[in-house]
């Protein structure tokens, strides 16, 4: 394995720029997830460093080499495609032996080489049958195997889950995380689903309209949105308008908001549904009087939406561990809607 | 919508009538029973008849055309030729025509209807037409001659036409666009990630054509070769205009048989000849492409 650095990277396209200025260092042993809105290039950037792609600008180091000027076949990364792309004429085992093949392990080894990954996915008992004749889940584990087997310098997935079934794909999604732990696999994970990718991640890069917008650890990201999009796109979060106003920040529609930071140029103020309290008493920090508009019933949780006094619209999302018999929140009941000035975060623009 | 279709399933009114298929089939079945089958069947029955010069066809059972068929060296070779020639056309338009198609299948360009267009346009003329082009082009003093000749790389016109070469060139641009119309129907077919697949397991361009992309096209290759070899070998116009007196195929041979000679039997057992022979021939290249490549993706 090896550390990947992507320098000032930028992919057009006629007229239109796909990426534009990714610049990205992924350590040895790391999993970046690249997530983001479809089209926002994350997969253009993924096939640049598998080599499918010509960059318009920019350079790609996989470990010390320059792997910029150098052919797809020349590069040595083991890619797992959305459609799992597996060789419908040749079995499991086949399948696998073809990359080996290519790298001219000698036949003697192939086999062993063979076996041990097979093992590692849980295919050995499968290895005689056609890619037709196996599941989804299990192409997917065969295609993972395929890429590994080539002892590749870098672990390249393109949305690999998508094609699964939600039980199948939290499934799969641990067996690669585990699987890229035990290898210490440099990893870029693609994908458009959040979840996924705040799951198995060290770091995310989140994407759109061909640049980073923010690149870290799952939690940091999600605590400490850099701008708007970013909060936006990760989970939920109740935005206001306004400005800032000394310490506190007051909305458009003149309600005052104590924040713990009084940003300068602060535009925005957002605060996550997980983070709101409904109450019928005010008590410390913000508490917004408004009325319960609806409340949504999600199983484990009961999202509530509350229309301010002022206008305003709050949406909470209140864990449904409520004791039993205890009636639950109706439309239409008077509530505060409570936040610490700590859980408030503040966007320029 | 699942528990609507599922409802829908035994209600008599949504069901498709038992004998809707076979009765949709009856029609064309009818016809090809008809304009096929019935003159193919009486082919057969006249090649077992004799030839008299003066009472021309009289009822017989007798294998004597046949006989003659594979005693005579001159229609022996005739239909080697026809072979050669079917041969050597479709393995020319199989090299020519791939590539094109794999570039048809593959390209984004908003042309490529207009590229389609072109293809199928030659079939909008006859051959008989299209052998004329040719003949404009290759003869004595036709358009290759005399650039040949102009640029002083022949002293002096180099003889095209009525050789197998004509014949060959003429053919093998009647058939082609069929060949590339299958081939790019099948190879668009094909999911070209098990190509980026194999380069990014180590695979160069040619051993990603040979070990991928090849394999699994393998189907659709053989039928459209199979196609272009079956046309290939009852050529009619293109050899009679095309190779004249210099090269006889088997449909020529077959049509002077008929008309010229008025050997209605003798004819027959030519036609038949020629529809076994080719018959056996594009299942035996089948059989062993096949073999060769299908074997594992049979579903």
């Amino acid at each position: 394995m090896a550390k990947v650095s992507i320098e000032r990277l930028k992919k057009q396209f006629g007229g239109s720029v796909a990426v534009s200025d990714f610049s990205l260092d992924i350590a040895d042993g790391e999993l970046v997830a690249f997530l983001g809105p479809s089209g926002c290039g994350k997969t253009t950037t993924l096939r640049m460093i598998a080599g499918f792609i010509e960059p318009t600008a920019g350079t790609i180091r996989i470990g010390d080499v320059d792997v910029t000027p150098l052919p797809v076949h020349k590069r040595n990364t083991g890619m797992v495609f959305q459609r799992y792309a597996l060789f419908p004429h040749m079995t499991v085992a086949e399948n696998v032996s073809f990359g080996l093949e290519m790298h001219k392990v000698p036949a003697a080894e192939r086999d062993a080489r063979i076996r041990t990954v097979l093992d590692m996915v849980r295919m050995t008992q499968l290895r005689d049958r056609y890619p037709r004749q196996l599941s989804g889940g299990q192409q997917q584990r065969v295609a993972i195997a395929r890429a590994l087997a080539i002892q590749p310098k870098v672990f390249l997935l393109d949305e690999p889950l998508s094609n699964l079934d939600a039980k199948l794909r939290v499934e799969v999604r641990e067996e690669i995380r585990a699987l890229q732990q035990r290898l210490g696999l440099t990893t870029i994970f693609v994908t458009h689903d959040q979840e996924e990718a705040l799951a198995i991640a060290d770091r995310m890069a989140i994407m759109h309209d061909g640049k980073v917008q923010q690149v870290g650890a799952p939690q940091t990201l999600y605590e400490q949105p850099a701008n708007l999009f970013v909060a936006d796109f990760l989970g939920k979060m109740n935005f206001f308008r306004g400005a800032p106003d000394g310490a506190a920040f007051v909305t458009e529609r003149g309600t005052r908001i104590a924040a713990q930071s009084g940003a300068g140029g602060a535009r925005h103020l957002g605060v996550r549904p997980e983070r709101v309290r409904l109450a019928a008493q005010p008590g410390d920090g913000n508490a917004l009087p408004g009325t319960v508009e609806s409340a949504v019933y999600l199983g484990s949780l009961l999202e509530v939406r509350v229309q301010l006094d002022s206008g305003e619209t709050v949406s909470s999302q209140v864990a449904n561990g409520a004791p039993r018999g205890q009636a639950p929140i109706g439309t239409g009941s008077r509530v505060y809607a409570c936040f610490e000035p700590a859980d408030c975060v503040l966007f320029a623009e | 919508m699942t528990g609507a279709a599922m409802t829908a399933v035994p209600t008599s009114a949504g069901r498709v009538p038992r004998m809707l298929g076979p009765s949709m089939a009856f029609p064309a079945s009818l016809v090809v029973l008809l304009i096929i089958m019935v003159p193919i069947l009486m082919l057969f029955r006249y090649s077992f008849n004799h030839f008299d010069t003066v009472e021309m066809m009289q009822e017989a059972f007798t294998f004597e055309n046949y006989v003659r068929f594979f005693a005579d060296p001159y229609y022996r070779d005739v239909f080697i030729t026809t072979v050669w020639v079917a041969a050597l056309c479709t393995v020319l338009a199989l090299v020519l025509g791939f590539p094109v198609a794999y570039f048809l299948a593959k390209t984004q360009s908003r042309y490529k209807s207009l590229f389609i267009i072109l293809l199928v346009f030659p079939l909008m003329v006859g051959n008989v037409v299209r052998a004329a082009g040719w003949m404009v082009i290759l003869g004595n003093a036709g358009a290759l001659n005399t650039v040949l000749v102009g640029l002083g790389l022949a002293a002096e016109p180099v003889q095209f036409m009525y050789t197998p070469t004509a014949v060959v060139i003429g053919t093998t641009a009647v058939v082609m666009p069929y060949l590339i119309l299958t081939l790019q129907s099948v190879l668009e077919g094909i999911d070209f990630s098990v190509e980026e697949a194999a380069q990014n397991l180590g695979a160069g361009f040619l051993t990603t054509f040979r070990r991928v992309l090849l394999p699994i096209a393998a189907p659709g290759v053989a039928a459209g070769t199979m196609l272009v070899f079956i046309l290939c070998m009852n050529a009619y116009a293109t050899p009679v205009l095309l190779g004249g007196t210099g090269l006889t195929m088997m449909a020529p041979a077959l049509y002077d048989q008929i008309t010229r000679a008025s050997n209605w039997p003798f004819g027959a057992t030519l036609a038949l000849v020629l529809v076994c022979g080719t018959l056996l021939l594009a299942l035996l290249s089948n059989w062993l492409i096949h073999r060769r490549y299908v074997r594992t993706m049979a579903s």
